[in-house]
């Protein structure tokens, strides 16, 4: 799935630890207290009355070969996280529809009082893909891995740190003491991904041989990786505790052509694929084509995330973007609605703040930026940026307001964005230069912070908490790549982390959006749903509120491809 | 070709009995015309597209050239959107679309009357596009040619006039320079170096300077122990002299041909990099970059794929329906 | 001979030399460099370049911060045994990736020298024995014609017309009111060629093997390879059939019209016999040597073809490390680019001196 990937979601791992939860449509959980005992683990069988058949593969593209496939470390991406989702499981799960968390490899759980100890109870019957048994030691041993500091893992690292110690009580039971109370820290323990401590904490953890070769516990295993061929292949977990998956393999090929992607669809090559929208409505909306694929358009192309937005963000310690005027008005000189009915055949929504835009935390009732290119020039001018000696360009104290946009030549319709942007800037006095690149320098880049505005995505998890993008303490080596450093918001970010009553975080957030809309540290763009094109053969396909659960597809006997 | 020191005259008949001969072959004519007409797109674009006016009046005053020369007043204005008031009167160059000026409402459109050749994707007039890409393409091929006559040149002659060591090592350098395939060189340094349109031109110099230095090599070769150069030693003329004022002059003519087709493979390595993506960088136009834009949409723009295509095949073939025309016209084997 | 061949073999030293020095060169553009870094200062890039701990990495591994004599020894060393480090992609050995795509590559350009000289050849010899025919002229058009077009683009338009692009609709659409008109569309044979045939879907585009494949018995799964590429080896090569027939028909020209073939047609051989045993092998001298050249051009060629088809070969691999500033990779693809075409022209000159017989008599 090309545009579901790394291209666009920078670091999407850090965003939300949800990453590695799959909701399964399942009964009520009430969220923060013990749960009662788990429901049976359905015995396997290759016809469940009515339910899912057994067989065939599912074909799928995540367009670049990823680095490894180890989604602890912080240079995986989006694809090493989606394919790990599959080999690795985590302490809880989220159910699809409610969002509710779910036992997983914890039966149950146990919060104190003062939300500082949560206690798990895992499972007895879970064993890694290698016949060892998981035990409250690997998930102490695969905390010890994430904050070792030699190990490439700051950005988990980052979660993980205000958890004071981690107590193994015996072999199934673990706890964690937390340093302080965080309204999320079930969400960050219960999105932990088990690994086998005797196999992952020997050696060098960055370079280790198990990163192209995993071994973990859940329903799928890691079967090939084919440099050649170009494809990851994963099959089934015949010996997995759980409720096995349906499909025999799952297939990842790489193919970075949109259009040789396309024609693999087209071919059943590929069975699923995210169609860009020229495409969409074009090629996709022949009749041939709807009769053999299912056009779907979750709000996150990638299970496990609620939203898809893109953004602009200027790095705020340049000259250029000190003043939030300057700021204003380079919003205002982007008609956003324009681009989403032009380039995105109406594809889209005009954005206002970072937060999920379905979930209450966000703010309404702030209205967006309108396109007016002349109150951006006053404001530009106001700010002092000023073109004296006439040569099209603005400046101020000797500085000429000229800057670079980056972005990753992996989405082109960004080449569009970009050329329309720069006309429309350049009319207003600013240059822009347009300077698109591969993915992972592009990575580095926004990492470094050598960036002077950067476009890109990112994908919004469950339980909102803007503190990974926006505190001040984030600035220099977290996700505030801007570098927003604004007292007010420091502190509702911080009062709201210990803030339990739903209600008043939400009031609380609410504020927090309408000065992120005042002080613009992004250009936010527009929520995007995902363009995806299934083959038809695929059954048990639901959208839920939580997205889409790949887990649960299946394929009639009838209609199978592959034996 | 007997040649004297002193008789010009009959320096000057072997090229006009080149030229004579030219001018017997059509299709090399027909080259010779097609060059012209680049030539002059190149030369006059923002005569033939753009959104400047030639000559405008407007809030009675006068401007000359305003698609050339940036006035200070004009500088805000956009034209795109101006319309003349009472009492002005612009007069647009032939185009009236720039090939900057977006549009997404009117992306992607197969050529009508309002867009010859069609729109891009984001609404850009592809025949604006393609007229200034014309500059890119020319430049860069004669620049880059330019460097490798330049360079070629002197290597090649001191390799044959003076032979021996001299001659031994220059062929090691060539032979060495043989070993990099052009377009491996320029991408390693556009990695390192970055896009620039400076680069391109001296690197495809740079590794097309190897052929001319054989070539001229062996002219020199030929020429070192002929008549009127062991009389020029005779009367003490000092080497430098005798080498490029008396030999490279006749040497001159597989060069000729040879730059020719250089210029081509010039024009044909600068399309590939900016298909490539590694050209020169944006919103410059290059023909190069209005394919690796249709790629994206090869399934239904073929007006995107087409024209670009046909304008360097064109500009290939002219170049080296010249190129041949000159190996011909100098073949005394084949004197018509 | 043997001075001969002992001379040129020799001569691979100084040229090995040569490379190692330009490639030298080009690595002091790294970064981590001095020179680099004065460079970066000097274009006043306004938005930082690279970060720190590639620098870093890249400066131990080269040897960058020790003088200038120093760093080319170790870059030497680092020749000689092939070591280019890891890359900087997935920090497996540099050999290691390069020697996963040099087959494929090898494959393609083998095949295609193969294919240009058994096209090239026999159209020369036409076009010399029939000189000003009909035949020949048209052919001469027809190979300028292909000269003369970017490869890129035709292989974007055969994609478009054969490889199942909007252009095999538009075809498969004539095609189809072709055969309403003339009333066939509804028959069997009719039915089953519009579907199959006339989709004009001929080719595939993308990749060297079919999804799948590798499960595949051995001869379905070597037939399924070479299908793909079909496609790349007709780019890589239609350009060369120009230049190649040319000088095998200059050659074939040249040598007809010497004294010892008048000799043999005086004999009373025939014609047959008189070209193709005595005449042809000596007019293929020049195009024999001709391999060497081919190289540098079919590698350079391997990097547009490869990446727009999508084969996991060398030129595809230098791409997309130019793309990501794997410097690592881009050194030694870049460097053993440089060797392999040095022996490829190493070889033609060994070749040259096997094929002509003057040259055993030195």
């Amino acid at each position: 799935m090309k545009r579901l990937s790394l291209l666009l979601i920078l670091v999407a791992v850090l965003f939300s630890l949800s990453l590695g939860l799959r909701g399964r449509g399942g009964g009520d959980q009430p969220a923060d207290e013990a749960a009662s005992p788990p429901e049976n683990a359905g015995t396997p069988s290759d016809t469940a009355a009515g339910g899912p058949e057994f067989g065939d593969w599912l074909v799928q593209n995540i367009s670049a070969e990823p680095a490894h496939l180890n989604p602890l470390l912080s240079t995986g991406d989006a694809s090493t996280s989606y394919m790990g989702s599959f080999i690795f499981e985590t302490l809880l799960e989220i159910d699809n529809e409610t969002l509710e968390f779910e036992p997983h490899l914890a039966e149950r759980w146990e919060v104190s009082e003062d939300h500082l100890t949560y206690t798990f109870y895992l499972r007895k019957d879970v064993r890694f893909s290698d016949g060892v048994a998981l035990t409250a030691k690997d998930v102490r041993s695969t905390y010890d891995l994430i904050m070792k500091t030699e190990n490439d893992t700051a950005n988990l690292r980052n979660y993980l740190q205000d958890i004071e110690n981690v107590e193994v009580l015996d072999n199934y039971t673990v706890r964690f003491h937390m340093k302080k109370p965080y309204f999320r820290h079930l969400l960050v323990l219960g999105a932990f991904d088990v690994y086998p401590g005797h196999i992952y904490s020997k050696g060098d953890f960055n370079n280790h041989p198990n990163n192209r070769n995993p071994i973990g516990s859940g329903p799928y295993v890691f079967r090939e990786w084919d440099t050649q061929s170009r494809q990851i292949v994963l099959e089934r977990n015949e010996n997995y505790w759980g409720e096995r998956g349906p499909l025999d393999r799952r297939v990842f090929r790489m193919i970075d052509d949109d259009n040789a992607a396309f024609q693999a669809l087209e071919r059943h090559d590929i069975d699923i694929n995210e169609i860009p929208p020229e495409k969409w409505v074009r090629q996709a909306a022949k009749p041939k084509f709807e009769r053999e694929f299912n056009k779907i358009t979750p709000d996150s192309p990638l299970p496990g995330f609620l939203s898809r937005f893109n953004y602009i963000g200027w790095n705020m310690r340049k000259p250029q973007f000190e003043d939030k005027r300057v700021r204003q008005a380079l919003c205002m000189l982007f008609d956003r609605q324009l681009i989403i009915d032009e380039v995105w055949y109406g594809y889209g929504t005009v954005l206002t703040g970072s937060i999920y835009h379905k979930a209450p935390e966000y703010n309404q009732d702030v209205e967006p930026w309108p396109f007016d290119p002349e109150r951006a020039k006053q404001l530009l001018t106001e700010a002092g940026w000023v073109d004296s000696d006439r040569d099209g360009t603005r400046e101020k104290n000797g500085v000429k307001f000229e800057f670079e946009l980056t972005y990753s030549t992996g989405v082109p319709e960004y080449n569009q964005l970009g050329a329309v942007y720069q006309e429309e800037l350049r009319r207003a006095g600013i240059k822009m230069n347009l300077n698109p690149m591969e993915w992972a320098t592009f990575q580095e880049r926004v990492h470094k912070r050598t960036f002077d505005a950067c476009m890109l995505a990112w994908l919004t998890a469950l339980m909102p908490d803007p503190y990974q993008l926006w505190h001040s303490s984030q600035a220099e080596t977290g996700s505030n790549y801007p570098g927003w450093k604004n007292e007010e918001v420091d502190r509702i970010l911080d009062e709201a982390r210990t803030e339990f009553d739903h209600k008043n975080r939400i009031s609380m957030y609410h504020r927090f959006h309408e000065l992120q809309h005042e002080e613009q540290p992004y250009l936010f763009l527009y929520a995007r749903p995902g363009l995806l094109a299934l083959d038809k053969r695929f059954h048990g396909v639901e959208l839920y509120p939580g997205g889409i659960d790949p887990l649960e597809w299946w394929v009639p006997k009838s209609m199978q491809r592959h034996k | 070709m007997r040649e004297t020191l002193v008789n010009k005259k009959q320096n000057l008949s072997y090229w006009a009995i080149v030229l004579r001969q030219f001018k017997q072959r059509k299709m090399a004519v027909l080259g010779i015309y097609v060059l012209g007409f680049l030539f002059f797109v190149a030369i006059f674009a923002p005569f033939l597209a753009g959104d400047r006016p030639i000559y405008l009046v407007k809030d009675d005053k006068t401007y000359l050239l305003p698609n050339i020369f940036n006035y200070k007043d004009l500088v805000y204005v956009e034209f795109d959107r101006w319309q003349p008031g009472e009492g002005d009167f612009s007069l647009s160059p032939l185009i009236e679309y720039s090939p900057r000026r977006t549009n997404l409402r009117d992306k992607l459109e197969p050529p009508s009357w309002e867009h010859l050749l069609g729109t891009d994707e984001t609404g850009r007039d592809v025949l604006s596009r393609m007229i200034w890409g014309t500059r890119i393409s020319i430049s860069v091929g004669f620049v880059a040619v330019g460097i490798a006559v330049f360079i070629g040149v002197i290597m090649g002659s001191l390799a044959g006039y003076y032979g021996g060591k001299v001659d031994m090592v220059i062929l090691r350098i060539i032979e060495t320079m043989l070993c990099f395939p052009g377009l491996i060189i320029i991408l390693a340094l556009i990695a390192f170096l970055g896009r620039h349109i400076s680069i391109i031109m001296a690197v495809i110099g740079i590794i097309s300077s190897p052929n001319v230095a054989r070539l001229v090599r062996g002219e020199f070769l030929k020429h070192r122990e002929s008549d009127f150069a062991t009389a020029a030693r005779g009367t003490g003329l000092s080497d430098l002299r005798i080498m490029f004022r008396h030999i490279l002059p006749n040497s001159l003519a597989p060069v000729l041909v040879d730059a020719t087709f250089g210029v081509a493979g010039a024009i044909l390595i600068e399309t590939a990099l900016s298909f490539l993506g590694l050209g020169v960088p944006p919103p410059t136009p290059s023909w190069g970059e209005l394919l690796e834009e249709s790629k994206r949409y090869v399934d239904f723009a073929w007006w995107l794929v087409t024209f670009p295509g046909l304008a360097i095949f064109v500009t290939v073939t002219a170049f080296n329906l010249v190129g041949e025309g000159f190996r011909d016209a100098m073949d005394p084997r084949l004197r018509q | 001979m043997k001075a001969y061949l002992i001379r040129r073999l020799l001569l691979i030293v100084p040229t090995f030399i040569g490379i190692s020095i330009i490639t030298f060169a080009v690595l002091q553009l790294s970064p981590g460099n001095p020179a680099f870094m004065r460079l970066q200062q000097m274009r006043g890039a306004m938005g930082g370049e690279i970060p720190p701990e590639i620098i870093e990495q890249t400066k131990k591994f080269y040897g960058l911060d020790r003088p200038i004599h120093e760093r080319y020894v170790i870059w030497m060393g680092k020749l000689v045994t092939l070591d280019f480090g890891n890359s900087y992609k997935d920090n497996r050995p540099v050999l290691e990736r390069i020697t996963e795509a040099i087959p494929i590559t090898i494959q393609l350009n083998v095949i295609s020298i193969i294919l240009m000289y058994l096209i090239s050849i026999p159209v020369g010899v036409y076009s010399a024995t029939h000189p000003a025919s009909r035949g020949d002229t048209s052919m001469t058009i027809l190979l300028f014609i292909l000269y003369s077009l970017p490869s890129f683009w035709v292989a974007m338009l055969l994609m478009f017309f054969f490889g199942g692009g909007g252009g095999s609709d538009s075809l498969g659409a004539l095609v189809t009111r072709g055969f309403t008109a003339v009333g066939i569309e509804d028959s069997g044979a009719g039915r089953w060629l519009l579907e199959n045939v006339f989709t004009f879907n001929w080719f595939p585009i993308f990749g060297i093997s079919s999804e799948g494949s590798q499960d595949w018995p051995f001869h379905k799964w070597f037939l399924d390879r070479l299908w793909h590429y079909i496609l790349p080896v007709f780019c890589l090569t239609y350009a060369s059939f120009a230049i190649m027939s040319r000088y095998a028909r200059a050659g074939l020209i040249e040598v007809v019209r010497q004294d010892y073939i008048r000799t043999a047609r005086a004999y009373g051989f025939s014609e047959r016999i008189v070209i193709y045993k005595y005449a042809l092998r000596n007019s293929l001298i020049p195009i024999v040597t001709l391999l060497g050249m081919l190289i540098p051009s079919l590698v350079a060629g391997s990097v547009i073809i490869e990446s727009i088809f999508s084969i996991p070969g060398m030129g595809r691999l230098f791409y997309e490390s130019i793309l990501g500033r794997d410097y690592p990779m881009v050194m030694g693809i870049f460097t053993i680019t440089a060797v392999l075409t040095m022996l490829g022209l190493i070889l033609s000159d060994l070749l040259y001196a096997v094929v002509d017989p003057r040259i055993k008599f030195e």
